[in-house]
């Protein structure tokens, strides 16, 4: 868990100041100006919301979507962003939101959906395994040999079948805390748990992790982790 | 090593691990165990690992151009935002069904509706039936009185009188009233010449 850096400061304070001239372009009338100085703020946040919104649907396009709607609403709802929250909070918070939307939303659809036959939805929440949309989208990175690059395929989608079986409480904590580096009081701000609730779900979504991952652990490095299978529960 | 033994000696397992690790602790035996120390660096190794695969993987799905592309269409989606709603107006006919401004067509409204109610209520005041079934009872008695000849004969006259033969074979009817024509008029035969002829 990292704590909150000065280079994260004065990020807050960076964004701060771009949204409350954004508020005061939206309020004058200044409407390009608003659009132009927001434009910072998505550029600044982009990468990050994708991602979060990313590892919540498992689904790239939707996710694309998700993000989207979540600055579109964040600048329509600026005016009642107070600045004592950081910005990056309230955005993500509104992103989240979203996609726990399009979650039930999806939910409430596949409900009428009969499968067909040696088909499976692989991307969603409930199950892990990338679509075949995403593995045309991911290209190894540069430098790989084919090996490599397949093993990494692998690893990746065994973690994110890993992680898509946790509960979404957990998952989100997860994510949050780990891949976006939060810490567990941002974390609390942002899901709306206690910040105990969320360290025992971080807690519990390692352990899990660590249990399902075991196999896969011990044969990518069976010196560096020999006999953890025998402890974890 | 063994669970018994690990257990034996205290050593910490992967649940305390993730238990220290998620609360940011430091745990005393840590400090004392070298190879506590080793599985939890490998464990954190491991944690890291998963942190960094998981962006990864959600980098590639969204590399720069893509970004950028979405962040074209945000600012896109922003500027709609603030365009009012544009109606289109269906072609043609729509406007002249839904038009108001059309004062003869509804002058024609109302005066058609004024006729129905006026015709109504004068139906209510007049007995129509009672002067129809009259006429009706008076029509066929005049059929039946007068000749039917006499009625056909009636029909037949025309409204102004037409001049008889004898007129039209007159001096005064058949002579141009042209002066310009008396000569052509000579040398033309008559009927009347023929008329007087055959008496």
């Amino acid at each position: 868990m990292s704590a909150t850096s000065p280079a994260l400061l004065a990020a807050r304070e960076a964004d701060a100041a771009a949204a409350s001239a954004v508020k005061a372009h939206q309020a004058a009338g200044e409407l390009e100006d608003a659009r132009e100085r927001y434009t910072e703020l998505v550029g600044r946040h982009q990468r990050r919301a994708a991602r979060i919104a990313y590892h919540y649907l498992r689904d790239s396009a939707e996710a694309d979507e998700a993000v989207q709607d979540a600055f579109v609403k964040a600048y329509q709802h600026l005016a009642s962003f107070r600045e004592e929250l950081p910005f990056d909070v309230w955005f993500t918070r509104i992103l989240i939101n979203g996609c726990l939307d399009r979650i039930k939303a999806r939910t409430r659809r596949e409900r009428w959906l009969v499968p067909m036959a040696g088909t499976r939805r692989p991307a969603g929440p409930s199950d892990g395994v990338p679509t075949e949309r995403d593995m045309t989208e991911r290209v190894a990175a540069g430098g790989q040999s084919p090996e490599q690059a397949l093993l990494g395929r692998e690893r990746r989608q065994q973690i994110a079948t890993a992680l898509s079986t946790l509960p979404e409480r957990q998952r989100s904590v997860f994510v949050l805390s780990h891949v976006e580096g939060r810490t567990s009081r941002e974390v609390s701000a942002l899901t709306g748990l206690n910040e105990s609730t969320v360290r025992v779900h971080l807690f519990r979504a390692i352990r899990k992790l660590r249990a399902l991952l075991a196999n896969d652990t011990i044969a990518a490095a069976p010196g560096e982790l020999k006999g953890k299978r025998r402890v974890t529960s | 090593m063994s669970l018994l033994d690990r257990l034996g000696r205290g050593h910490l397992s992967d649940g305390q691990f993730a238990r220290l690790w998620a609360s940011g602790d430091r745990h005393p035996h840590l400090d004392a165990c070298a190879d506590c120390r080793a599985r939890y660096a490998a464990f954190d190794g491991w944690l890291l690992d998963v942190g960094d695969t998981l962006r990864a993987e959600a980098d590639e799905a969204f590399p720069a151009e893509r970004l950028a592309v979405q962040q074209a269409q945000i600012a896109r989606r922003l500027e709609t935002l603030e365009r009012p709603a544009r109606v289109i107006v269906f072609p043609k006919a729509a406007r002249a069904v839904i038009s108001g401004h059309s004062h003869v067509r509804r002058w024609v409204t109302v005066a058609a509706a004024a006729g129905l109610i006026a015709g109504i209520g004068l139906g209510q005041v007049v007995p129509l039936r009672t002067v129809i079934k009259n006429q009706q009872a008076a029509v066929p008695n005049a059929h039946f009185n007068a000749p039917a000849t006499v009625v056909r004969s009636n029909e037949l006259t025309p409204a102004t009188p037409s001049p008889g033969d004898d007129e039209l074979l007159s001096e005064g009817f058949a002579s141009p009233k042209v002066r310009n024509l008396s000569a052509l008029d000579d040398m033309t035969p008559h009927a009347r010449d023929y008329s007087v002829r055959a008496k």
